[in-house]
């Protein structure tokens, strides 16, 4: 057994070689600082020669520049434009296959690459941003595979700053100038070695075999001076005791414009931060049909479409993209996981064209704002979230001109385990997943209504009887129908908006005697716009259920309702103070419905909405669906209107 | 069986707010009268000049639009309860829509002519009148804004 040295040990720099050579006979790749492109970059080394001898970095906001000189310090940059997260959580990453065997369809994982590495000279920031990391990937609800497995391969030998750029920031997010917790050994640099601390039994193993001997007073006095050094030149540029707050309560504050117009939403800014991990899927086919990959690739809440959904973008705007990434790096992130999602690395500073300084927006906001009740965020439970399987179309059913339900058969227990208001990942080879609720479950399967929007929902709506697809969930938070036992209940939906619910529709009516009165309304584009129309007379049949039905518009031969769906019940006489309701349709629509349900009585409490995002994951690690704290594919689609806040409706968020 | 006042006070009472003077209740109930409709009955015919205002108490009356080459459109339905006609209150007196019995409907109507001097000479009745059909007309603005969003439409295309 190794036990650690308490004491930190001293290593010859000429024996920087020998570590190199250690970690490379224990069979791990190097990973270390290189100068390349002009720029330190994190790349495989093979021996001493290989790092930037006399190499420094100069960065101010939107510059960085190289400049050597004669010295012989190895680790005398602040950062590189690259970070760990390269390796930890690549730009790409193959994460399942399907292969089309005639009309049957084989969904398999992708094995993680997790060939042992070593990564040295991992700042206090970057080996914060590793922990952060971790608690976002592997430590949450749902753990992503492929990180976790890289990780646990990965020995850090961690370097304490001592020449800090003129954008670090460190020492105000509480990562540096030393190395936090995580390492196996950390490095200071001296001019004739490195004072070498153990932080795990393998970093001592490591120093045993090193043969370090005990560093002198000396030494340790001087590596202390240097970090204290790099400590005091960096001060403490941010208040953040004050960021969260004062971010949250000033969501319209003109600087968000400010700051747009600058902003060129090229994220550079995400690109080079180690904690950002916002991620899509892509889909990759052979020609031949016969194999299908999806592979998860860095994206970024700056691209264009990252918030698409098929009724539009719900942030079109720069000033939306910029207070996203701003709001959930210093403010939601907390709520989410426990920690800032900054290190105070200073990249984002250093490599935006723009030259737009974080820690200038920040001061901003920290300035003179009052303090608010932190957020209370429910820890999300998701259920399933392993990998695709087949279902088989059993049935298919062309509702209207542009939407189709599909009854399939599906391994019995994942159905059984789904819930009402609950979703699934759909997909064929070569489409990407889409989202979709569930529109019933059913005896040994579940059915799913689509919308044709674009290819992949259109060729997934086409499917025949027999056809195979692939189907990950249930997913998601659902509708709390056990709330509304003994309640009364009111549904309002709105056009697709009544898949969603329609298997509340379905558990009311197998127990009906649990609950009160129940209401459903219905408002539809047009007449032929309307979903399920055979079940309406069966809905309505059943004792106690009001069903009652609007189209926005309409042609001569329609003798139903016209107009919105609230007029349904704006003016009713029930009384909504003991119901429960739930909303599904356009955000717009579930917002008038929330209104008129409040004229009604219903408690926000009690008034739950499922909404609508771009997801791409469906277990919250893609980024995606954020609103605000919440990841709608992991805390929701449904959420109570108490829950929400004032986060429902507002631009861009 | 109610007589016909009595179903004029009936559905006057369940339209107006209850700080009426009753001499203006009576006055309005006084002009009031019980119309039935046969289903596919024109009640009113857009820009023709409107000579009734009317609470609908049973059926269902269309408000209809006719587009060339879309036919008649219908945006708004008027259920029990809400009423017809409000053109007949408010200048130039021309109805804004074709308005379609499509059902069979009854409903309290009030001649135009006669309602508008009712109005002139008694500002209680006035006031309440107008206030009414002031919300009536703002529940329809606001439906018709959400309509003209067309919020279930479809958004065009989208990448997957």
């Amino acid at each position: 057994m190794v036990t650690m040295p308490e004491s930190p040990g001293f290593l010859p720099r000429a024996q920087l070689e020998r570590l190199i050579g250690l970690l490379r006979e224990d069979g791990r790749r190097v990973i270390g600082p290189t100068v390349s492109d002009g720029a330190i970059v994190y790349d495989e080394v093979t021996s001493i020669d290989d790092l930037p001898a006399g190499w420094h970095d100069e960065q101010a906001a939107g510059r960085y520049r190289l400049r050597h000189d004669d010295g012989r310090q190895v680790f005398g940059y602040a950062s590189s434009p690259t970070s760990w997260k390269r390796f930890t959580f690549p730009p790409l990453v193959p994460i399942s296959r399907v292969r089309r065997d005639g009309s049957s369809l084989a969904f398999e994982a992708v094995s993680s690459d997790a060939a042992p590495m070593a990564f040295l000279g991992v700042r206090g920031c970057d080996l914060a941003a590793l922990r952060i990391h971790d608690r976002v990937l592997s430590q949450g609800p749902v753990q992503d595979a492929d990180y976790t497995a890289r990780r646990r391969s990965a020995v850090v030998v961690a370097v304490n700053c001592t020449r800090p750029a003129s954008t670090c920031f460190c020492t105000s997010m509480g990562t540096g100038p030393e190395a936090g917790p995580g390492y196996d050994l950390a490095l200071t640099e001296l001019d004739d070695g490195f004072l070498v601390d153990t932080g795990s039994p393998l970093g001592a193993e490591l120093a045993g075999r090193l043969g370090t001997r005990p560093a002198t007073s000396a030494q340790a006095a001087a590596a202390a001076t240097a970090v204290g050094d790099a400590r005091s030149r960096i001060g403490n540029p941010v208040d953040t005791g004050r960021v969260r707050d004062g971010l949250l309560t000033r969501l319209e504050d003109p600087r968000w414009a400010q700051v747009a117009e600058r902003c060129l939403s090229c994220s550079n800014c995400t690109l080079v931060c180690p904690t950002c991990f916002c991620t899509g899927i892509n889909q990759r086919s052979d020609l031949a049909g016969q194999e299908s990959v999806s592979e998860r690739v860095w994206n970024s809440c700056f691209s264009d479409g990252f918030a698409r959904v098929a009724g539009g973008d719900f942030r079109p705007r720069s000033q939306d993209r910029y207070r996203q990434w701003l709001t959930h790096k210093f403010a939601t992130w907390v709520d989410q996981f426990g920690t800032s999602g900054c290190v105070g690395c200073g990249r984002c500073i250093a490599w935006c064209p723009a030259g737009i300084d974080v820690r200038e927006e920040l001061s901003t906001f920290t300035a003179t704002q009052p303090s608010t009740v932190p957020l209370a965020i429910p820890r999300a439970t998701p259920s399933v979230a392993d990998g695709f399987s087949t279902a088989t179309v059993r049935e298919v059913r062309v509702e209207t001109a542009d939407t189709t339900t599909l009854a399939l058969r599906w391994a019995s227990d994942l159905a059984a385990a789904g819930r009402p208001g609950q979703f699934v990942m759909l997909t064929r080879p070569g489409l990407p997943a889409i989202p979709m609720s569930v529109s019933r479950f059913t005896d040994g399967g579940i059915e799913l209504t689509i919308r044709a929007a674009g290819p992949a929902s259109a060729t997934l709506a086409s499917s025949k009887p027999g056809d195979h697809v692939g189907l990950r969930g249930p997913l998601g938070v659902g509708w709390p129908i056990d709330l509304a036992i003994g309640r009364d209940v009111v549904i309002v939906a709105g056009g697709i908006g009544l898949a969603p619910v329609r298997p509340i529709v379905d558990q009311v009516l197998a127990d009906r005697g649990r609950f009160g009165a129940v209401r459903l309304y219905y408002g539809a584009r047009t007449p032929v716009d309307r979903l399920y129309v055979a079940e309406y007379a069966a809905w309505a049949s059943r004792q106690g259920l009001e069903f009652a039905e609007v189209v926005d518009r309409a042609g001569g031969d329609w003798l139903g309702r016209v107009g919105v769906v609230t007029q349904l019940f704006d003016q009713a006489d029930w009384d909504g103070t003991s119901a429960v309701a739930f909303v599904c349709g356009p955000e717009r629509m579930m917002q008038a419905a929330a209104t008129t349900l409040a004229m009604r009585g219903l408690a926000p409490e009690r008034t739950f909405l499922s909404l609508e995002r771009h997801m791409e994951c469906g277990v919250g690690l893609c980024g995606h669906c954020q609103m605000g704290p919440y990841f709608v594919c992991r805390d929701g689609p449904v959420f109570s209107l108490a829950g929400l806040g004032k986060t429902f409706g507002r631009e861009g968020i | 069986m109610a007589d016909g006042r009595d179903v004029v006070a009936e559905a006057i009472g369940g339209w107006l707010s209850g700080d009426v003077p009753p001499s203006s209740r009576d006055r309005l109930v006084d002009l009031g009268r019980v119309r039935w409709f046969e289903p596919l009955t024109e009640i009113d015919r857009e820009g023709d000049e409107t000579r009734e205002f009317g609470i609908v108490r049973h059926g269902r009356v269309a408000l209809r639009t006719f587009v060339p080459s879309r036919g008649w459109v219908a945006t708004l339905t008027i259920e029990p309860g809400d009423v017809f006609g409000w053109s007949a209150l408010v200048a130039p007196h021309r109805a804004t829509a074709t308005a379609l019995a499509i059902e069979a409907v009854e409903a309290v109507v009030f001649d135009a002519t006669a309602l508008r001097a009712a109005v002139a000479a008694d500002h209680a009745l006035a006031a309440a009148v107008y206030a009414r059909l002031l919300e009536a007309v703002a529940r329809r603005l606001a439906s018709t804004r959400l309509q003209l969003l067309d919020l279930f439409g479809a958004a065009g295309y989208a990448p997957w």
